[in-house]
């Protein structure tokens, strides 16, 4: 099943599939996440913020809208 | 080209690579921090001697992810990488690569390997690999990617021997260095272009006509007919940046990845504590908890610990003024000395304690990996009044000293984010504010006790300072709508493992800003004080001479004795002063205000710093031997209007006066801190201009409202 990233509720999982940004998708790239990496949701910030995720041996974190140009397979 | 600089060496790397502790074990303090030509990133250099006492330069370069850049300081990096007339080009690079996360790490690493520089590799982290059983094949890593990596702990400084070695032979072997094959391979439409470029523009190699079709619009050091040839080939080929971006990309990832699985053999990731501690310190609730209480501490800290250090300043120089005045001739060299120049000095080293202590805690909560946590937890409060997650730190700083607290914004690396912090930063009410609250509190409350523990002075000074915060987010919400945005803002942050963190590291920081800021802001600091202090103490010497006669006169008259004798004189001639005569000439514009001429006096000194005030009015009222907040107000709750007789400090003059300190930027400190952080006098003027404006209609709405 396709999902967004930030739609994954905490301690959810997925496999990027795509970006759907490519201005957002190519600076994930550079940070290591790309296709194929698999990507946790940790937890979500406070006063509907951002989110901490887990993208293989990687911590991020992205505001809704990065996490929402991160296509899943989950 | 004949290059006759020193050799120089860059140091690369992602962020949170360990680059800055392997710069800061070549160097020591023998580094300089500044800027990159013409923009406002940090650059540091520094010196590293090796064998037979050669000096090597190196440059830290801000902390980068690909050759591809997406921030400010990013593209400094790429900006110079792709000009080999820059200044600060590199004759070659220490990439630093972290071992835990090699296949991150190799993508910039294979870019500049393809812009041909000779690489030296250092491997960091290497204690966490041990800890967590990660097995390493040097000699497959060697032989698949050319290089010969260093194993370095940081920390310790390990093998720091053989990477100045290293560096050694590279320097020899220069000239003879071939250009491998790039390990990209283009698609048609690249090489079309790359041939088309080549031809054209004078270039290093492939990869370099490469990235010049990927960059041409912004890079600054190509000229008019560059630019135009080169939007004239990407067009004709049909280049498609951002695609052929993602690609190169992508297939760097592809290529080297099943290279990788060969070379490392992973073992299991062991970061339990900082899953842990972050389940507290990211936890919606107890995160931000457990945020305000560190920044309580630090607070106290703050104040606490620096009153000591402060106090011995303040007396050191109290002390060396009053041996120069003791030793020399009484006369302008003396006054000039002691009160223009020491003062001034003493004005500047004053707020190095507090400097040191704010920037020692700000290091080391960032050098353990805690920053990066409070910019997620607040970032989305922030963005709403356009400011960024960082914002938070130079805010609360901002209570302490507004001084270090623009420097703190460095870390913003989004530019009209950062500007705004610093424009709003001033705006909460500092440590300097302090003096004059407690002189003119008295003036509008009465010390009446409230639920026991607080009295009605305590939540009327608390009342300020949540003025001061609330018009900060009200200006800071202004500047959002006003200013134009630089490129889209990210936060994509990457959260560090949490780590021991290294002292030297965070003495190195705090050694640096207070270098830059005796340096920079200093300067002008103590030139203003000696405006002020001419200003103050000279006027029309027939009327300075006129005013000192009469104060004499009247101290005989009133049979005072030498020291209010003294005090009177001094009290005359800074009325009669040219400071004096511009605080008349000003009194019309501030009468609306409740000030008068003396007023207007204190004002114009606080520019110096705002705790000025309570010295200027001690010498105005002619106290000048008795300079404490005490007397002061004593003095001042006696002050009759020679009119009608009423008290001056009345309700309506108390409060509009502390409205007016609340907002107005009177710190030429800030206000040079604010003009070297943003390289302009502009900023710094609208600055001073919007609070001056808040400030005046702040008094007059409540003087009005009141009187």
């Amino acid at each position: 099943m396709k999902k967004l990233l930030s739609n994954l509720a905490p301690r959810e999982s997925g496999v990027v599939e795509s970006f759907t940004n490519d201005q957002v998708g190519s600076k994930l790239l550079t940070m290591g996440m790309r296709p194929g990496t698999c990507v946790e949701m940790v937890r979500f910030a406070p006063f509907r913020g951002g989110c901490y995720v887990k993208a293989g041996e990687c911590c991020l974190a992205l505001r809704t809208n990065e996490a929402a140009c991160i296509l899943l397979e989950a | 080209m004949i290059k006759n600089k020193t050799f120089t060496v860059a140091i690369l790397g992602n962020p949170n690579s360990g680059k800055s502790t392997l710069f800061n074990q070549l160097t020591g303090l023998r580094q300089k921090v500044g800027n990159f030509p013409g923009v406002t990133v940090e650059k540091k250099d520094g010196k590293v001697t090796i064998a037979n006492g050669l000096d090597v330069k190196l440059i830290d370069f801000p902390g980068t992810y690909s050759i591809y850049p997406t921030s400010k300081d990013e593209r400094v990096v790429v900006e110079i990488l792709c000009n080999p007339n820059h200044e600060d080009y590199p004759d070659a690079i220490i990439y630093v690569a972290d071992i835990t996360n090699l296949e991150k790490h190799l993508l910039l690493l294979t870019q500049l390997q393809d812009l041909g520089f000779p690489l030296i590799v250092v491997l960091s982290m290497s204690d966490i690999a041990v800890r967590d059983g990660l097995s390493l094949n040097l000699k497959a890593l060697e032989e698949q990617f050319h290089v010969s990596p260093i194993q370095l702990n940081g920390r310790t400084g390990d093998n720091l021997a053989l990477l100045k070695s290293a560096i050694e032979e590279i320097v020899k072997a220069i000239p003879t260095k071939a250009p491998e094959k790039m390990f990209y391979q283009p698609s048609e439409i690249e090489k079309q272009t790359i041939q088309r470029i080549t031809n054209t523009i004078p270039v290093k190699n492939d990869y370099h006509a490469l990235l010049l079709a990927h960059h041409h619009q912004w890079l600054k050091n190509l000229n008019p007919e560059e630019h135009f040839a080169l939007n004239r080939i990407t067009q004709d080929t049909g280049f498609e940046d951002l695609k052929l971006q993602i690609r190169e990309t992508m297939q760097r990832y592809d290529r080297y990845t099943p290279l990788l699985a060969r070379i490392v053999k992973a073992g299991k990731t062991n970061n339990h504590l900082t899953e842990l501690a972050d389940s507290i310190l990211t936890n919606r609730f107890w995160g931000i908890v457990i945020f305000f209480l560190l920044l309580f501490f630090m607070f106290q800290a703050i104040f606490s610990w620096s009153s000591y250090p402060m106090d011995w300043i303040e007396n050191s120089f109290g002390y060396i003024s009053s041996v120069i005045k003791n030793n020399l001739p009484s006369g302008w060299l003396a006054d000039l000395l002691t009160e223009g120049i020491i003062a001034g000095l003493g004005g500047v080293l004053v707020f190095i304690p507090q400097i040191a202590i704010l920037f020692f805690l700000i290091s080391l909560l960032e050098e353990v990996g805690y920053m990066s946590r409070a910019v997620f937890l607040f970032d989305q409060v922030m963005q709403r009044f356009g400011l960024n997650g960082r914002s938070i730190v130079a805010l609360v700083s901002g209570g302490a000293c507004a001084i270090p607290a623009i420097m703190s914004t460095r870390t913003i690396s989004n530019w009209k984010e950062r500007l705004i912090t610093i424009m709003v930063t001033p705006l909460i009410s500092c440590s300097a504010r302090i003096p004059v609250y407690t002189v003119l509190i008295g003036f509008v409350v009465s010390p009446t006790p409230v639920l026991g523990i607080f009295t009605m002075q305590s939540l009327a000074i608390m009342g300020l300072y949540l003025l001061g915060v609330s018009s900060a987010l009200i200006a800071a919400l202004v500047f959002k709508f006003i200013l134009k945005s630089d490129g889209q803002s990210f936060l994509l942050l990457e959260l560090p493992e949490y780590r021991f963190p290294s002292l030297k590291n965070v003495l190195i920081t705090v050694w640096e800003k207070i270098y830059t800021f005796i340096t920079e802001a200093g300067k002008i600091i103590i030139l203003i004080s000696i405006v002020l202090w001419f200003l103050a103490s000279y006027g029309i010497p027939s009327q300075m001479k006129a005013a000192e006669k009469e104060a004499i006169v009247t101290a005989e008259a009133r049979t005072l004795n030498e020291i209010e004798k003294e005090d009177l004189i001094a009290a005359k001639r800074m009325e009669a002063s040219f400071a004096g005569q511009i605080g008349k000439t000003i009194e019309p514009l501030i009468k609306p205000l409740g000030f008068d001429w003396k007023i207007g006096i204190a004002l114009l000194t606080s520019f110096a710093a705002r705790e000025v005030f309570v010295g200027t009015m001690a010498t105005i009222y002619s106290i000048g031997s008795q300079e404490d907040e005490y007397s002061v107000r004593a003095k001042l709750a006696n002050e009759r209007d020679p009119v009608t007789g009423k008290p001056v400090y009345g309700l309506a003059t108390s409060l509009s006066l502390l409205i007016f300190y609340v907002f107005a930027m009177q710190c030429m400190s800030t206000l040079a801190v604010v003009k070297k952080e943003t390289n302009s006098w502009r900023w710094a003027l609208i600055q001073f201009t919007y609070m001056t404006a808040l400030a005046y209609l702040g008094s007059w709405f409540v003087y009005q409202l009141f009187s």
